[in-house]
């Protein structure tokens, strides 16, 4: 076995989860201005909800689409009850509600779920592909083909839809959108239901994989938000930034160990951050 | 308020919790837990600083508690004697604070919160990849902690705890607590102001970083034990969830916020399984129904019932009166302001081509032209706010091209299209943020005579001890401009001045234009008020496209053919 060739594969896979993500988070900031911290529980839920359901017996074709429900359901009702009541509150207070909500549900996680990993049976199963010396296992390549697949269609279903282009204006000037009657609020719930759909298809996908606990929200989130950034916050770019995180996350692995991936990849973040806001000034306060 | 009662408050105030911990007499408040939460607190009060006063997203201050520990026990194991090994250790976070800030704050919002969050994870990272050095997971155990008695423990909590927040106290008021909010409120106004915001933001992320570490450091000597989860994310979002609840920005908020959580957690039996959910349950509802936290709670009634009386308090304050330093008197230049071939561009678009024009001290100069003109972009060029592409800005005959924002307030002052005041503040405390800038030597009283005066010139004195956020609109832009015209800059540019203000204000807009040029101050005006213009103004330039059309004296040029043709052809 080639340990390089399986580390790009198993970053590719993760690469997916990351470009899934950082979609979401790009949809998310872009129509209600705010970096939702609380993205990466929709994994968590989707991740554990599916978990639990097929422990419980249940076939795949229910709990599957019940996991990405219940991470859809989540995301709206962060939407809707937490930070549509306050869209006149500065920027800062919303992440900071995102935040909260984010520790809130992983305290419900951890109280209705457990503090074990969880974790279900493959939906695809046989034998694996071999490929210049590394594995990939059926669910990996669906979780390529089908996350990649999706990733895509979001962003060719905002450049050349006419509700895509609605969500863009929203976006891009919230008070010009609503002038032209776009429903702002609307697109808004369409942006965080998307987007929490994304998040529970990445959660059924490669928990199978790995597992999933009450606290790999925030992780989540934080490695869509790197990739999110990496990619200039824009959902095409936003592919790329993902499978590259997910590769380079994968090599670090290979090359100095599991335990160097965390403060590898968080120092990478830093950089980025650092990077992409060279040219704001004045906390982005705008046109002065 | 005098610049040591609040330390002498709060030490008493603990010292009698103390008692009562010792005594017993409190369920749930040993001398054990006294100091489990004393020390938490005082590490809450650096956040308090960067979070709840400048309003910075700091989601990583947990690994500034642990590294000091982590760093002191292992210069510990390596045989540095304790007494070198703790104060090294805090000064090599500090270092690293420092070096932090200087990445950290120049990021906006979120990204200095993903950063800071990042942060925290490289930390809790690292220390579990060096298990030989920091223990791993199971923890880095601390023996020296355990020589001292309780009693021992107490007296420190005590000393430290009111040391921290005696120093707080001393440090945030007046000027600094002004120029703290102006730069919480609206970083790029503070900067006009003549606020370095990063140099601030830097100080202030360095020294409340400082008393995380010390927090920390004598938090983990208490405990005896520090594991990676301390570090790490979660304790981070724990202590701003605790800060929140207990009120951040609040004197005493760290305290509050540190000793009922803890106290709660005792009473309730350490139910662990449970305490994530109340953390996160407590967050969210603060945050969402109570921004200001327990502190908020109890200080409005006393706010309420104080309001008046204080301010009547401070009217009757005995001030000397300062000397008005003028800058426009005996200088002898008449030609001000003058802008040389100045060209903007945003990557292929031309927003000013080849602007040239001069205003002398005295004048009242007006920028005209429809929407999208590059009138905006003109002022922001001369305040410094951009960097033209091409072309050379002279403030009486000196280049300023490339000088800094902050560093023209005292040659510039600057109103704003919507007035950029901090609303919390009182009018006299915003009028007094330009005067602590550009006056950095004066006395507190000597500033506020200063802005006093100011607001009497222009007739606004009966509103100084209102907040901004009681104040009109219209009364707002006045004060706006007084607050510009502080300390006679050579040069003052008004954004839109009359936009918004009603028949009386405008008149009133007017005087003070007079007064202002009658004291030498170059005036230019972006306004679309033709007729107000035309009243106030003397000479003016035309803008269409960012290229100029027309300049002179500005009755001949609103009357040229092609002016009418841009100007009023934009308008119908």
């Amino acid at each position: 076995m080639n340990p390089l060739t399986q580390s790009l594969i198993s970053g590719t896979m993760s690469g997916a989860v990351y470009a899934l993500l950082a979609i979401g988070i790009v949809l998310a900031f872009h129509t209600s201005r705010v970096v939702n911290l609380a993205h990466g529980e929709s994994f968590a839920i989707g991740g554990l909800v599916a978990a639990v359901l097929a422990d419980a017996g249940m076939p795949v074709y229910v709990y599957a689409p019940a996991a990405i429900c219940a991470s859809i359901l989540f995301l709206l009702t962060v939407e809707r009850f937490l930070l549509r009541p306050r869209r006149t509150w500065p920027v800062g207070s919303l992440i900071l509600v995102t935040l909260a909500a984010a520790f809130l549900t992983r305290g419900v996680l951890q109280l209705t779920m457990g503090v074990d990993p969880l974790s279900f049976p493959r939906m695809f199963v046989g034998a694996p592909f071999r490929i210049a010396g590394g594995v990939l296992p059926p669910q990996g390549l669906v979780l390529i083909v089908v996350g990649l697949a999706a990733a895509v269609a979001v962003t060719l279903f905002l450049l050349f839809t006419p509700l895509g282009h609605k969500l863009r204006a929203v976006a891009e000037n919230p008070d010009t959108a609503e002038l032209l009657g776009v429903n702002v609020d609307r697109a808004r719930s369409l942006a965080f239901g998307i987007a929490g759909g994304l998040g529970g298809l990445s959660a059924v996908l490669l928990v199978p994989l790995v597992s999933v606990d009450y606290q790999a929200g925030l992780g989540m989130t934080l490695r869509g938000f790197i990739a999110a950034a990496l990619g200039g916050m824009a959902p095409s770019m936003a592919i790329l930034a993902g499978l590259a995180l997910g590769l380079s996350e994968a090599l670090v692995t290979n090359y100095a160990g599991a335990l160097a991936q965390d403060p590898i990849v968080f120092l990478a973040l830093i950089g980025v951050a650092v990077w992409q806001s060279r040219k704001i000034v004045f906390g982005g306060t705008g046109r002065a | 308020m005098s610049k040591v009662l609040p330390g002498i408050i709060v030490t008493i105030i603990l010292g009698i919790l103390l008692f009562l911990a010792w005594e017993g007499w409190i369920a749930g408040l040993t001398p054990s837990t006294f100091c489990a939460t004393a020390f938490p607190a005082l590490a809450l009060i650096g956040l308090n600083l960067i979070f709840g006063v400048v309003g910075m997203l700091a989601f990583g201050q947990a690994a500034f508690m642990a590294l000091p520990a982590y760093f002191a026990g292992i210069m510990d194991r390596m045989g540095v004697p304790l007494l070198l090994a703790l104060p090294l250790a805090l000064v090599l976070v500090v270092l690293l604070a420092r070096f932090m800030a200087e990445i950290l704050v120049r990021l906006p919002g979120v990204y200095l919160a993903v950063g800071t969050l990042g942060f925290g994870m490289v930390v809790e990272g690292l220390a579990r990849a060096f298990p030989a050095w920091t223990g791993g997971a199971s923890g880095l155990v601390f023996e020296h902690g355990r020589d001292l008695g309780t009693a021992a423990w107490c007296l420190i909590a005590l000393i430290a705890l009111s040391l921290g927040i005696a120093s707080y106290a001393w440090y945030v008021r007046g000027a600094v607590w002004r120029r703290l909010r102006a730069i919480r409120h609206d970083e790029l106004a503070a900067s006009v102001l003549g606020i370095d915001v990063h140099r601030e933001k830097a100080k202030i992320f360095t020294i409340g970083s400082a008393y995380s570490a010390v927090g920390g450091l004598l938090l983990f000597y208490y405990v005896g034990v520090l594991i990676p989860e301390d570090a790490g994310v979660v304790r981070s979002l724990e202590q701003i969830g605790t800060l929140l609840l207990g009120g951040a920005g609040f004197l005493a908020g760290p305290i509050i916020g540190a000793f009922l959580i803890d106290w709660f957690f005792v009473i309730s039996g350490y139910a662990a399984r449970y305490e994530l959910l109340i953390y996160g349950a407590t967050f969210l509802g603060v945050v969402m129904y109570a921004p200001q936290g327990v502190s908020g709670l109890l200080i409005r009634p006393w706010q309420r019932l104080l309001g008046k009386q204080s301010a009547t308090a401070e009217a009757t304050e005995q001030a000397p009166r300062a000397p008005i330093a003028s800058m426009s008197d005996g200088d002898d230049v008449s030609s001000c302001l003058v802008l040389r071939d100045v060209s903007q561009a945003f990557g292929g678009v031309h927003a000013l081509s080849n602007v040239s024009f001069e205003v002398k001290s005295g004048e009242v100069f007006s920028l005209v032209g429809p929407n999208g003109a590059g009138k905006t972009t003109l002022f922001n060029i001369v305040s410094g706010i951009l960097r033209p592409t091409s072309g050379r800005v002279l403030l009486r005959g000196v280049d300023i091209t490339g000088l800094p924002v902050n560093r023209r307030a005292a040659l510039i002052g600057r109103s704003f299209q919507t007035p950029r005041l901090v609303p919390e503040l009182s009018v006299l405390a915003n009028v007094m943020l330009r005067a602590d800038q550009i006056f950095p030597r004066l006395s507190e009283a000597e500033r506020r005579t200063i802005a006093l005066d100011q607001l009497k010139i222009f007739a606004l004195e009966g509103l100084s001890y209102q907040t901004v956020g009681e104040v009109g609109l219209g009364q707002r832009k006045l004060i706006d401009i007084a607050r510009a015209a502080v300390g006679h800059p050579p040069l003052v540019l008004l954004d839109e001045p009359a936009v918004g203000l009603a028949d009386g204000e405008l008149s009133h807009l007017s005087q003070m234009i007079g007064k202002l040029s009658a004291q030498g101050c170059a005036v230019v005006i972006v306004e679309h008020n033709i007729e107000f213009v035309s009243n106030v103004a003397s000479r003016g330039l035309v803008l269409d496209s960012g290229k100029p059309i027309a300049q002179g004296a500005l009755r001949d040029i609103m009357a040229q053919a092609t002016v009418k043709a841009v100007y009023f052809g934009a308008l119908s």
